[in-house]
């Protein structure tokens, strides 16, 4: 009877494993049959192509408004961050917390070097000419932050970053001399598309609205997944691999431990400094306090959501992450709740019933007209648990890369191939 | 001029002084083995040898080349290959990852035909490729530890504690491998606990005791020597 007992747990216990295993991890995404179809016959190489062309490409579509169209350039945005966070968190699996600083840097420089109002030096560099200092400022940002913090891992090493993050908003607050301070800057120079206007492929003369912003950003997104796809797969890449994995060893393996550490630290931070260059012309004003913490967490969720070490990943969690939030705060999603007014009857019957009988007094649902600025209201509570969701169903991103997949989804046991006398 | 040869050398962690003036030759070629108990400094030598532990005293001479003051990273450029204790497997890397990285600093093309090499010597490792490094048994941990090794075309693999949590036929195994990789022209400096079968299979032998060395011979000479017999091969 006991031992009856015992294996009915044991067996319970079995299937709850398989369970994990197999389903409860890979849920099945609704393209997995295309995955396996057609799209599982095109050569490696150009399926994250694809995806960037299908993800971002498509969305140049003139027909959205500008509402949309931002939407799309702040997804595209932080799509760029990511694919550079990527490079430090997935890739050499340095955890930064401090991302922020990066994009401040590279906001910033543009800003002082650029803006009329910039109190520190009276030039203004027109803006293709900041891009590469930015750029360069960046990395050599990235290789100050990263000198101190070489001997640290781990948990340690977040910490310090998120120090990081904090001190360079506090420092932009407190350099009023150099930042204006609170106040901030603003006027800033637009990349100039003179160029382009002369050969009659566009009929303006400076990037100044949103979509034309939304395709510098798709073409710097570009680049950007370019080069860290190309250096993932490279030497490079698969020393960063080794120290992710474990940094004593690689160091054993005659991995410079030292440089690829500095080297992944200086290009997360060139992408990041590239990012805040573009955002500063495209916001126009840039004031310290739009680079908080909260802008390092939304990128880090973003590529964990998506699956680290992939570019796909960081494009769906950028979509999620960025917009859904922004999604729910439209005019669109607002009507659309609106026209749920009947469900407001229906529910608020049993709740008048139910405050007639007993004395819980529970609230009646607001007007449908209300629903939509509720929701936006709420939309860090929906993120949240969106959030949670993801992560029970796929630990391991909505698209994990292939070499994290070994890590989380090992065979089971049945498909190992079976050892003969060595075990 | 022996091919490694270490003087006086001092090295420890913090406020501990792990070994204190070691000194031992290994000549090319050789199979020299170093033994002593727990915490007698075997692992730390290796660790200092290989840079990944930087000596405070003493000298480190590779193929007459100082070994002190340089990185891990250029003391395998040399020709050191430091399979380290618990074997180090990239446990969430292909066992293909794990052997290529084991050549990383290679630069000659011939990453392929030495994978080969590594691959026939450790036929199980084939059956393993594409599997991840996590998943393989104590055993075949150590194979591929070995074998990544050997993909740096080493001219001298230190090698720490490779009988450690395996079965007695695994062992004779491993160490019958080490004889292999030796007549195939590497040299191997050996720490084991398992000193009955480190003193079988080396040239010469080191006994080193909290931090020196206490003894030095050939292997049977050791092996026959009153003391380790006592201390080390359970014997009374």
């Amino acid at each position: 009877m006991h031992d009856l007992a015992v294996g009915a747990r044991a067996r319970l216990a079995l299937s709850w494993t398989r369970v994990r295993r197999t389903a409860w991890n890979q849920v099945a995404l609704p393209w997995g049959r295309l995955r396996r179809s057609t799209w599982g016959r095109l050569p490696p190489w150009v399926r994250p192509f694809l995806w960037f062309v299908l993800s971002l490409g498509v969305l140049v579509v003139p027909a959205f408004d500008d509402t949309w169209m931002r939407m799309f350039f702040l997804v595209a945005l932080y799509a760029t961050l990511g694919m550079g966070l990527n490079v430090v968190v997935g890739l050499a699996g340095l955890l930064d917390l401090g991302y922020v600083a990066f994009f401040a840097t590279g906001a910033y420089t543009v800003g002082i070097l650029g803006s009329p109002e910039s109190p520190a030096i009276d030039v203004q560099l027109a803006w293709w000419l900041i891009l590469p200092l930015a750029i360069g400022v960046g990395a050599i940002v990235g290789v100050l932050l990263g000198l101190p913090v070489l001997p640290l891992r781990g948990d340690y090493l977040a910490i310090v970053t998120l120090g990081f993050g904090e001190i360079i908003r506090i420092l932009l607050l407190n350099m009023t001399d150099k930042t204006n301070g609170s106040s901030g800057l603003f006027n800033m120079p637009r990349p100039s598309v003179e160029y382009l206007h002369d050969l009659g492929l566009t009929n303006r003369h400076v990037v100044d609205d949103v979509r034309a912003f939304y395709i510098l950003i798709v073409v710097a997104a570009f680049v950007v997944w370019f080069v860290t796809a190309r250096l993932r797969d490279s030497r490079v890449g698969r020393a960063w691999e080794a120290i992710r994995e474990d940094e004593d060893v690689a160091e054993g393996m005659g991995i410079n431990t030292t440089k690829y550490k500095l080297m992944a630290f200086s290009l997360g931070a060139s992408i990041g400094a590239l990012g805040g260059a573009i955002y500063a012309p495209f916001i126009d004003t840039i004031v310290p306090s739009t680079f908080s913490l909260l802008v390092s967490i939304n990128v880090l969720a973003l590529v964990i959501i998506g699956g680290m070490g992939s570019t796909q990943g960081v494009v769906a969690g950028a979509l999620i992450l960025i917009g859904v939030p922004e999604l729910l705060q439209f005019q669109e999603t607002k009507d659309f709740l609106e026209s749920f007014g009947w469900l407001r009857t229906v529910l608020n019957a049993p709740i008048d019933l139910v405050n007639r009988v007993t004395h819980l007094g529970i609230e009646n649902l607001p007007p449908s007209e209300e629903w939509g600025d509720r929701l936006a209201s709420y939309r860090f509570i929906v993120f949240g648990a969106l959030l949670v969701l993801v992560m029970v169903l796929r630990p391991s991103g909505l698209f994990p890369s292939r070499r994290r997949q070994l890590e989380f989804e090992a065979p089971p046991e049945a498909e190992r191939p079976q050892s003969e006398g060595i075990t | 001029m022996a091919l490694l040869s270490l003087h006086g050398v001092v090295a420890g962690y913090g406020g501990i002084t792990a070994i204190k003036g070691v000194d031992l030759n290994v000549e090319q070629g050789e199979i020299v083995t170093l033994i002593g108990s727990n915490g007698a400094g075997k692992s730390t030598t290796l660790r200092a040898i290989s840079g990944l532990l930087r000596p405070r005293a003493g000298t480190i001479t590779f193929r007459e080349r100082s070994l002190t003051r340089l990185k891990p990273h250029e003391i395998v450029a040399l020709g050191v290959s430091h399979v380290p204790e618990g074997r180090g497997v990239f446990s969430r890397l292909s066992v293909k990852d794990n052997l290529l990285l084991g050549g990383y600093q290679r630069r000659d093309g011939e990453t392929v035909a030495d994978l080969e090499r590594v691959l026939t010597l450790f036929p199980r490792l084939r059956e393993r490729l594409g599997q991840a490094g996590g998943t393989l048994s104590g055993g075949e941990q150590q194979m591929l530890a070995i074998g990544r090794a050997l993909m740096a075309r080493p001219r001298l693999l230190l090698l720490d504690e490779p009988s450690m949590g395996l079965s007695p036929i695994l062992v004779q195994t491993i160490f019958a491998t080490v004889r292999q990789i030796q007549q195939q022209g590497a040299t191997i400096l050996l720490v084991e606990q398992n000193a009955a079968m480190a003193l079988e299979v080396a040239d010469r032998a080191y006994v080193l005791e909290s931090g020196v060395v206490t003894l030095a011979g050939s292997g049977p000479e050791l092996a026959g020597n009153d003391s380790v017999r006592k201390a080390y091969l359970g014997e009374s």
